[in-house]
């Protein structure tokens, strides 16, 4: 007596397709935004970082090493600092970031300041 | 035969500080070593240990897991001074360098076989050539020292009369006691020879001669097996330097220092002293 497969015969036809979807973007130069937030155990490291950003925008960032509990560095676009000085700028900054963010993460942050100037003049 | 140079391994795998960690723990399993000095441009910038790799993500260069901060020693650091630089600083390896770029590595336990074979292994004091190699370092270092060479009384009729086991049983107590009236950090301890044990001291002459007559009353007051009376006669030698001197010229003076030392103590065995100082030296000469 034949022995019964245990598996339906192939199909005398078979079809294979692929779906592709395609999304554009444009890449943001550089890809990351105001202040990158450097976890003590991310994928990249401060030094890499600062590779990065002057590769990609040569003198618009400062990397500053911290002495945190989270963070082991933090990249600073350097016209914030003009709108605001970095020692007040960044304990903001990280107070928020350590919020969400672990030693494993890099985290981005974007920052709008507006400064408010309300002048008397004499009349 | 006393500096790094001659243990250490040479020619270091290296690693430069673009390369992944990835990298860096890929190089350590093939290789089988623990370790690797980070190099740009030849010179040294960083050290990146097994440690360093199991704490980093695998994606960082080495430069971002690497220590920055790198204990380096010379070729002719001597092994005892490389013993203090791992111990000070609670490392496991040092860097060997010579004009910045790393030439060799040593590890803890490599030295510390390699300083087993200068202790005494009754008494577990150093021996001869560390004292020597000390009071070099000294006396380079602008120092002034003093060599304490003491003499146990008559030691072989304890060995002949009552046996070697327990005149073996006597030296390591000789030890002990000593151990107990030396400071760390001034006094250097070792046993010379046979039942002859030194000091290098980097206390003033007189203080020196305090010392040895603390040493020898120490003895004179300890109980010995079988009511036996251990008693030492010791010579104290002083010395400073001037200019700096060739290694040879350097081991030279020292050995007339202990030399000195040495005569002193058996005029004090002779005389029936406890101490004979045998005075002061300047080693502009022997330099």
């Amino acid at each position: 007596m034949p022995s019964k497969s245990l598996f339906p015969s192939a199909p005398s036809e078979s079809k294979r397709k692929a779906d592709v979807t395609i999304r554009l973007s444009e890449f943001e130069i550089p890809p990351m935004q105001d202040v990158l937030l450097v976890g003590k155990r991310a994928p990249i490291g401060p030094e890499a970082i600062r590779r990065m950003v002057n590769a990609l925008s040569p003198d618009q960032y400062e990397v500053i090493q911290l002495d945190h509990d989270i963070f082991e560095a933090a990249v600073l676009k350097k016209s914030l600092a003009r709108l605001l000085p970095e020692e007040k700028l960044l304990p903001i900054v990280l107070e928020e970031g350590a919020r969400i963010a672990t030693e494993k993460t890099v985290v981005k942050a974007q920052v709008n300041i507006v400064i408010q100037v309300s002048q008397v003049v004499d009349l | 035969m006393f500096s790094i140079g001659h243990i250490m391994t040479r020619d270091p795998l290296t690693i430069m500080p673009s390369e992944s960690v990835e990298y860096a723990a890929a190089l350590m399993n093939q290789h089988r070593i623990g370790c690797l000095p980070v190099v740009e441009n030849g010179r040294l910038v960083g050290i990146i240990t097994s440690r360093d790799v199991r704490c980093s993500h695998f994606n960082r260069l080495v430069a971002d897991a690497m220590s920055k901060q790198v204990v380096v020693v010379s070729m002719e650091c001597s092994l005892w001074e490389a013993k203090e630089l791992l111990e000070r600083h609670g490392i496991e390896r040092l860097v060997v360098v010579k004009d910045g770029r790393p030439v060799g590595i040593v590890t803890k336990s490599q030295l510390y076989a390699e300083l087993g074979k200068h202790i005494d292994a009754l008494t577990g004091l150093d021996r001869a050539e560390f004292l020597q190699r000390k009071a070099a370092e000294f006396l380079q270092d602008e120092k002034e020292i003093a060599i304490i060479f003491l003499d146990l009384d008559n030691f072989g009729a304890i060995d002949k009369e009552m046996g070697h086991v327990l005149g073996d049983k006597i030296l390591q107590q000789v030890a002990q006691v000593l151990r107990s009236v030396v400071e760390d950090g001034i006094d250097y301890l070792c046993r010379y020879a046979g039942d002859e044990f030194a000091v290098v001291t980097t206390r003033p002459l007189e203080d020196a001669k305090k010392l040895a007559l603390r040493m020898v009353t120490a003895l004179a007051e300890e109980n010995w097996p079988h009511g036996l009376k251990v008693t030492g006669s010791a010579g104290v030698a002083g010395g400073r330097r001037s200019a700096p001197r060739s290694e040879e010229a350097k081991a030279c003076a020292v050995s007339d220092l202990i030399n000195m030392a040495s005569l002193a103590s058996t005029k004090a065995k002779k005389e029936n002293k406890q101490v004979v100082v045998a005075g002061l030296v300047e080693l502009k000469e022997a330099w």
